[in-house]
């Protein structure tokens, strides 16, 4: 027997125990990374070149608020500006949807190519796009969701203008953060709606990321004192601004993950102090045999480190394998969902039938869980597509293991210290 | 009275609890040397002391005042960690209630305060089968404690004792939770200890018939030694 071996066989001693405080952890982990994964992907900046290059331009007032279509002759006009396109809000519903679950703008498209160069379309969909008038071109994931494909007609009716549009599919592009939205012509909105002379906003591309700050501010003055006053800002300003608008989510997130590491910290000490209680006598007599303080310490904080680390291989391994790999997680839990319905059924053979009804439901939960995985094998399909990525990043992982093993440190201080107090002479009293 | 080659020579040990007011006296100026290769059996009243002296010998209790030394080792004044690798190196315990760890097969109690030491896995083995071997439990180093009988744990524990090969073993009521043929088999164990392997064994007993077992007695009575 090696130290190692010991320390495994005290931290098992409890098998049921054991499971429940590494299923413990390994939840509050779980959670803990999906809060991170989610807080980064809501916050995550553009990272392709042409959002750097992106400004965009919306009213002081509101994002609701419309601007003039006749600012975009002054913004076009301002140097350093290569592409302007409106761009507005059409808020269309699909057939009888309730929800409107994907959004319109209506755009000029021959902008496109200029102002979102990372919509990636063939070259007859990017013609057929700026040529027709009643074109509309739809992300893949919207696409894939209502098995849309080029020629496909729609109806969509608007809940701001007083018009119902019939669109023809020119194109499926993908290649966006986000590859969601419908995009069709301003001037077909405008003809349908009586020419009202408003638009949404505008996104401009800026010619070099060194013109940026200079192009905003000249956008922000060429406007200020009169009756549409805008706000220019870089596209990561923007969807910053528009998150902030969702409410504090950072601190939303941040309070809620931390409340999930106070309660995991006060379980598993708890866990643990019982844990050791309980064996007092035993560390008495470890004592008596010649194991200082040292020693005890060291065994209590491997166990206490040793189940928080296999709470984490579950919670946070099972996240990672979730999020990225959904159908190999889904076939783990399946196999769990087997491994303890084999366990429920030598526990029925073996007539534990308290321990059986235990098992039962576990393996119920865990095949649910596994078909579930297995049918919504990305996280764009477990959100309905509202998140298109949701990455386990190493720096995510590597907080989640650094919460587990201060939270294995933490739980062993307490029984260390009471360990280490013990005199060897009341540690035998203690009764078993 | 043995003075010269005492292996444990005791001065005017005294252990005083004081809780608030009352003050009990559990050992009251105690002097005593024991020889090497004795079995000294502990007799006494309940109360009268005879764990506490014990416990202080073994180096698990520290006396209030006087001195104890074992091998010209004063232990009382030994620190912490000193006093247990002193345990470690010098002293087989074996308790009442066996207390053996459940988890832990036979064989593995008995190497546990090898793990100790600077031994290799192999001299471990070696020295636990030796040790399993003396107390006729070589068959069974498998077995955990709760597949054992009361006295083959009880002799697991008494191999876990001399594993390491001390010069004392100090056993606190070890028949007492034994039938008598157990208690028999325990205790011939540690009468050879005494008698074959040359170790000093302690022993605190109730039972006259297990004292008999032993080379001398002495009695305790409200923390005093009492001549016989
Ligand atoms: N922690 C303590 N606090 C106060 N008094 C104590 C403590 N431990 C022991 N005593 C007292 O010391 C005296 C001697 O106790 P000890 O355990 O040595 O007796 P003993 O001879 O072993 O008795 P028994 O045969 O019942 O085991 C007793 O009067 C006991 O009440
Ligand atoms: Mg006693």
């Amino acid at each position: 027997m090696s130290i190692g071996s010991f320390i495994l066989k005290n931290a098992l001693r409890n098998r049921r125990r054991a499971l429940l405080s590494i299923l413990s952890v390994s939840v509050s982990l779980f959670l803990l990374v999906s809060l991170l994964v989610t807080l980064r992907e809501l916050t995550l900046p553009p990272e392709d070149m042409g959002a750097a290059l992106r400004v965009a331009v919306r009213s002081k007032l509101s994002i609701a608020n419309l601007l003039p279509a006749r600012q975009l002759n002054r913004i076009q006009s301002i140097p350093g500006v290569s592409a302007v396109t409106p761009f507005t809000w059409f808020g269309g519903k699909y057939k009888n949807e309730e929800n409107m679950t994907f959004a319109q703008f209506a755009m000029d498209a021959k902008k496109l190519r200029a102002v979102f160069g990372e919509a990636k379309m063939s070259e007859p969909e990017y013609k057929a796009f700026e040529s027709t008038r009643d074109a509309c071109i739809i992300g893949r994931v919207t696409a894939d969701k209502y098995q849309f494909k080029r020629g496909d007609r729609l109806s969509l009716e608007s809940s701001i203008y007083p018009v119902t549009l019939d669109f023809t599919i020119a194109g499926i592009y993908e290649g966006t953060v986000d590859d969601r939205n419908m995009l069709f012509h301003q001037e077909y909105l405008d003809e349908a709606s009586g020419n009202p002379g408003w638009v949404g906003m505008w996104w401009l591309r800026v010619a070099s990321p060194d013109d940026m700050p200079r192009v905003i501010t000249a956008i922000n003055t060429a406007f200020a004192n009169t009756s549409a006053e805008v706000r220019a800002e870089s596209e990561r300003a923007f969807q910053l601004g528009f998150l902030s608008m969702l409410g504090n989510v950072r601190v939303l997130i941040g309070s809620i993950s931390a409340v999930v590491v106070f309660t995991l910290v006060l379980v598993s000490a708890s866990t643990m102090s019982m844990a050791i209680r309980e064996r007092f006598r035993e560390l008495a007599i470890l004592k008596a045999l010649g194991f200082r303080r040292r020693e005890l310490f060291v065994f209590i904080l491997a166990e206490s480190v040793g189940l928080c680390l296999a709470g984490l291989v579950v919670g946070a391994g099972g996240a990672w394998l979730l999020f990225t790999h959904g159908y190999g997680a889904g076939l783990a839990l399946l196999s769990g969902a087997g491994v303890a319905l084999g366990v429920a059924l030598w526990n029925l053979f073996q007539k534990r039938f308290s321990q059986a009804a235990m098992n039962l439901p576990v393996s119920g939960l865990l095949a649910s869980l596994g078909i579930w995985a297995c049918r919504h094998p990305n996280i764009s399909k477990m959100t309905n597509g509202f998140f298109i990525t949701f990455e386990v990043t190493p720096k995510i992982l590597g907080l989640a293991a650094l919460v587990a093993t201060g939270l294995g440190i933490v739980a062993s201080i307490a029984p260390a210290i009471a360990a280490a107090r013990m005199s060897v002479v009341s540690g035998l009293k203690t009764l078993d | 009275m043995p003075t010269n080659g005492a292996i444990v020579q005791i001065r005017n040990l005294s252990k005083i609890y004081a809780q608030g007011e009352i003050q009990v006296t559990a050992l009251d100026n105690v002097s005593l040397d024991i020889g090497a290769c004795e079995f000294l059996t502990l007799m006494g009243p309940s109360g009268s002391g005879k764990s506490t002296l014990l416990h202080i010998i073994a180096g698990i209790d520290r006396p209030t005042s006087g001195e104890c030394r074992v091998q010209n080792i004063d232990v009382t004044r030994l620190n912490e960690s000193r006093l247990a690798d002193w345990r470690n190196q010098n002293v087989g315990f074996v308790f009442q209630t066996f207390n053996l760890i459940p988890v832990l097969t036979a064989f593995e109690n008995v190497e546990l305060p090898l793990l100790l030491t600077q031994l290799s896995r192999k001299e471990r083995r070696q020295q636990v089968e030796t040790a399993l071997d003396l107390v006729g439990l070589a068959d069974r180093a498998r077995h955990l404690p709760r597949q054992l009988s009361g006295g083959q744990e009880q002799r697991v524990a008494i191999a876990r004792a001399l594993v390491t090969d001390p010069t004392l073993v100090v056993a606190d009521e070890p028949t007492g939770n034994l039938d008598s043929h157990s208690a028999q088999e325990v205790l011939g164990v540690l009468k050879s200890l005494s008698s074959d392997a040359g170790k000093t064994v302690i022993m605190v007993t109730h039972d006259p018939k297990a004292a008999a077992f032993g080379t001398r007695t002495i009695h305790l009575e409200k923390g005093e030694l009492i001549k016989d």
